[in-house]
């Protein structure tokens, strides 16, 4: 069994750096815990729920996916790369990491993206078992769980009441970290921590049946009231994908960027004419719903939500999916009924 | 043979003279010059790229006026010519300074003359705010500048350019620290 | 009486007579509070009203779907009802479009007509100021070198990822078409990265200029912890300084920026 001692993370990120991982971990700097790039003397913390999930090394707020320059009456398009550094993200929470599973089936569904399957490629998740969780956490409501390793290819598992960790490979890639790590991981014996309890809020199979048949329901007005249209939900979801092409033209160069876009914003679907098929936030709030409870589970046999809560944590007007998601579901039974 | 030689030799003051034409028009660009990428050899003394928003009517006339004066000034300064001060938005301020630009100007008509009554009134406000803001966010009050210039301030005009210059020059390119600039996509 | 049950007891009552058709106030859900819209009488009890009530419910004011409900009566702290009398002088709220659930510093006022919140906070909340600690903390950024200033922005901006939830929060973000999305042609980077990220956050502190009432909904809202309210409050300040006014007290204010006198401050044109 390779153990570390709790104290020793920061040695076993050294190491893995040592040996040309870039490190992403979870990582405390003032008030917050975000996940970044570990750099020395970067204090990881397990403890709180990082604001932004692991998608962020994977699928980039903006990146360059194309390039052409203008030389003299020349127009020379140039081939971009995806910059895919070898990675490993440690200490990834369950909901981030199965997260990657629909990202993989999203990003490789028609068309195969070879931006984001380049990282994914490059990169190793060693999950992190909770053992801490917040009130806006619902991952078991949504076929999750503090302990599951879904989409991760090592598992972290707190042991011995928070003194240790324990690290369990489960495929070569997190093989590989494991030898990587070196002498950081010592053999030895360790208790693994019993992981959290994360109450079930609704019946997600449920949520889904009524979505299909609720698309005009008037429930959606109602739960859709307080919603501010921005995109602070999708931007820290670990699932959100859609993003937006635009190009940033000067006269001597030009690239394509792909950036985050969110369905939350009346932008997002407005037509060049001016209709916009959804013209209030009831119709936004529905269509980030339905897509992760409907159409995703239609089309790809997943749901969109891994129960993270993030959206619900960072929300400024209190919004809530599982929130909606338990009026659903009380909708549903009181029609049954 | 002579009459190769000189056809040669022709030929080659025409590209030079295109060569030199495409130069000179490159340079009335703003968008060309402060986007070029490739710097071939630090000159010994740093020319500041400086854009300055004038209004059409008092300071542009006024530019004009050095122009038709033959008055020297520096040629560091490239002038975009707007209706009115009143009608430049904070964000082209921004715009230069995102391009590359070391310093920017905004010049219009005195109190009192703008032609349309007041549109210099309501852009001293906004710029009496603006540049705290721009402070604030880390430009360099060395780098914006504003002034009046009349029509019939052409000496003025010329002074100006020439004072703006040697400030910037002494402060130094902007390009490592202009925390608005929009670096190369890497 | 304790204040929540006054408040309670007027929002079940303007329900209940039909002054106001909604109530917009706030709930509790565990630590969080959220938005709640009462709409009977027999819901307000579900109200709170606390410190941890960040949020400005006057935001709603603009939303289609809040104003189908009818005549709204919004739960309004001083800052927020600083915007109200904000959003009068900018002609988007006229006399009796919405009643106001006055909740002072430590009192409740009642419900208020529009008209009467001017007054109040002229005779109550005069004084209304920042924080010490961030008036110390612009004094401190102010004092570093511009490089280090810009230092510091670059790297609270790099953590923008343009969710524009400063801007949906704020009840003076009230657009329909916000700068940053006139994209012919796209005056500001949507890329949440450099430039445009630098761009958006100066703008946007720019166009509250004269207008921030200093409710801190933008930066309780930026989910990246972005501390907003620096450049709102050294806004604010300047414009007090500048041209002697403060937003939100009067509703026949002209717009600080948009409006003019030949008096102003030139010493910095030369």
């Amino acid at each position: 069994m390779k153990v570390i001692e709790a104290n020793k993370l920061p040695g076993l990120a050294a190491a893995l750096a040592g040996a040309g991982y870039r490190v992403v971990a979870p990582i405390r700097d003032g008030g917050e815990v975000r996940m970044v790039v570990w750099s020395p003397g970067a204090a990881i913390d397990t403890r709180a729920i990082p604001v932004n999930s692991a998608k962020d090394f994977l699928f980039p707020k903006a990146e360059i996916i194309g390039r052409c320059t203008l030389d003299g009456n020349d127009f020379r398009p140039e081939d971009v790369k995806p910059v895919a550094p070898k990675t490993v993200i440690l200490a990834a929470r369950p909901c981030d990491a199965s997260a990657m599973l629909l990202l993989d089936a999203v990003f490789n569904w028609d068309y195969k993206d070879e931006f984001f399957n380049a990282r994914r490629a490059a990169t190793t998740i060693v999950s992190l078992v909770c053992t801490t969780a917040d009130e806006q956490c619902f991952c078991t409501s949504v076929g999750g769980a503090p302990d599951a390793t879904a989409g991760a290819d090592g598992v972290l598992r707190q042991a011995d009441g928070g003194r240790s960790f324990i690290l369990e490979p489960l495929t070569e890639k997190g093989k590989a970290v494991a030898a990587a790590a070196g002498a950081a991981l010592a053999e030895g014996q360790a208790k693994a921590d019993a992981p959290v309890e994360v109450p079930v809020h609704f019946d997600a199979k449920a949520v889904t049946e009524w979505l299909g048949e609720n698309f005009e329901s008037p429930l959606w007005r109602e739960v859709s009231l307080a919603c501010l249209s921005c995109g602070a939900c999708a931007y820290a979801c670990p699932t959100c994908h859609c993003f937006d092409l635009q190009d940033e033209a000067t006269r001597a160069e030009s690239v394509r960027l792909r950036n985050w876009d969110t369905c939350g914003l009346a932008l997002f679907t407005a037509h060049a004419g001016g209709h916009n098929p959804r013209p209030d936030q009831a119709a936004r709030w529905r269509q980030r719903v339905m897509h992760k409870f409907s159409y995703l589970v239609e089309r790809l046999g997943r749901l969109g939500c891994t129960g993270c809560g993030r959206c619900a944590r960072l929300c400024p007007a209190g919004m809530a999916i599982c929130e909606t998601c338990r009026e659903i579901d009380e909708a549903r039974k009181a029609a049954v009924k | 043979m002579l009459k190769q030689q000189f056809a040669r030799r022709f030929l080659s003051i025409c590209a030079a003279g295109l060569r030199t034409r495409r130069a000179d028009w490159d340079r009335t660009g703003l968008m060309a010059e402060t986007e070029t990428k490739k710097v071939e050899a630090t000159p010994a003394v740093f020319e500041p790229k400086i854009v300055a928003f004038v209004c059409n009517w008092c300071t542009y006339a006024g530019a004009d006026l050095a122009g038709t004066s033959r008055l020297q000034y520096a040629p560091n300064v490239r002038i975009v010519k707007l209706p009115c001060t009143g009608r430049i938005d904070p964000l082209f301020i921004l715009k230069a300074f995102e391009g590359g630009a070391d310093a920017v100007l905004v010049s219009g008509c005195h109190p009192g003359d703008c032609h349309y009554t007041s549109g210099n009134y309501h852009a001293r406000r906004r710029w009496a705010i603006f540049r705290r803001l721009l402070e604030f966010t880390g430009i360099d009050m060395r780098r914006v500048f504003f002034s009046w210039v009349s029509a019939a301030e052409g000496a003025k005009f010329a002074d100006l350019i020439n004072r703006i210059t040697a400030d910037v020059r002494a402060a130094g390119p902007f390009e490592r620290t202009n925390p608005a600039r929009r670096r190369l996509w890497k | 009486m304790e204040m929540i049950d006054a408040l309670r007891a007027d929002a079940a009552k303007v329900l209940a007579d039909g002054r106001a058709k909604v109530v917009i106030g706030y709930q509790a859900r565990g630590d969080h509070r959220a938005p709640l819209f009462v709409t009977t009488a027999d819901r307000a009890a579900s109200l709170v009203y606390d410190d941890a009530c960040k949020q400005n419910l006057a935001v709603y004011l603009r939303k289609p779907e809040v104003k189908l409900l009818g005549k709204a009566a919004v739960v309004a702290s001083p800052a927020a009802m600083r915007s109200l009398v904000l959003l009068m002088s900018e002609s988007q709220l006229t006399g009796d479009d919405a009643l106001v659930l006055a909740v002072g510093v430590g009192e409740y006022h009642g419900v208020l007509e529009l008209a009467q919140v001017a007054p109040l906070l002229k005779e109550k909340y005069a004084a209304l100021a920042p924080s010490p600690e961030l008036l110390r903390e612009i004094e401190k950024l102010a004092a570093k070198t511009p490089e280090e200033r810009a230092a510091f922005w670059a790297k609270q901006f790099a953590k923008c990822t343009r969710c524009y939830a400063c801007r949906a929060a704020c009840p003076g973000c009230y657009c329909t078409r916000c700068i940053v999305e006139k994209n012919v042609p796209q005056w500001i980077s949507t890329a949440a990265a450099g430039h445009g990220n630098y761009a958006w956050n100066v703008i946007r502190a720019f166009h509250l200029a004269g207008r921030c009432t200093g409710c801190g909904a933008c930066e309780a809202a930026c989910p990246q912890g972005i501390p907003l309210m620096l450049l709102n409050v050294l806004l604010g300040q300047e414009v007090e300084k500048e041209f002697e006014t403060k937003a939100g007290y009067d509703p026949e204010a002209k717009p600080v920026i948009g409006s003019w006198n030949p008096e102003d401050e030139e010493d910095f044109i030369k």
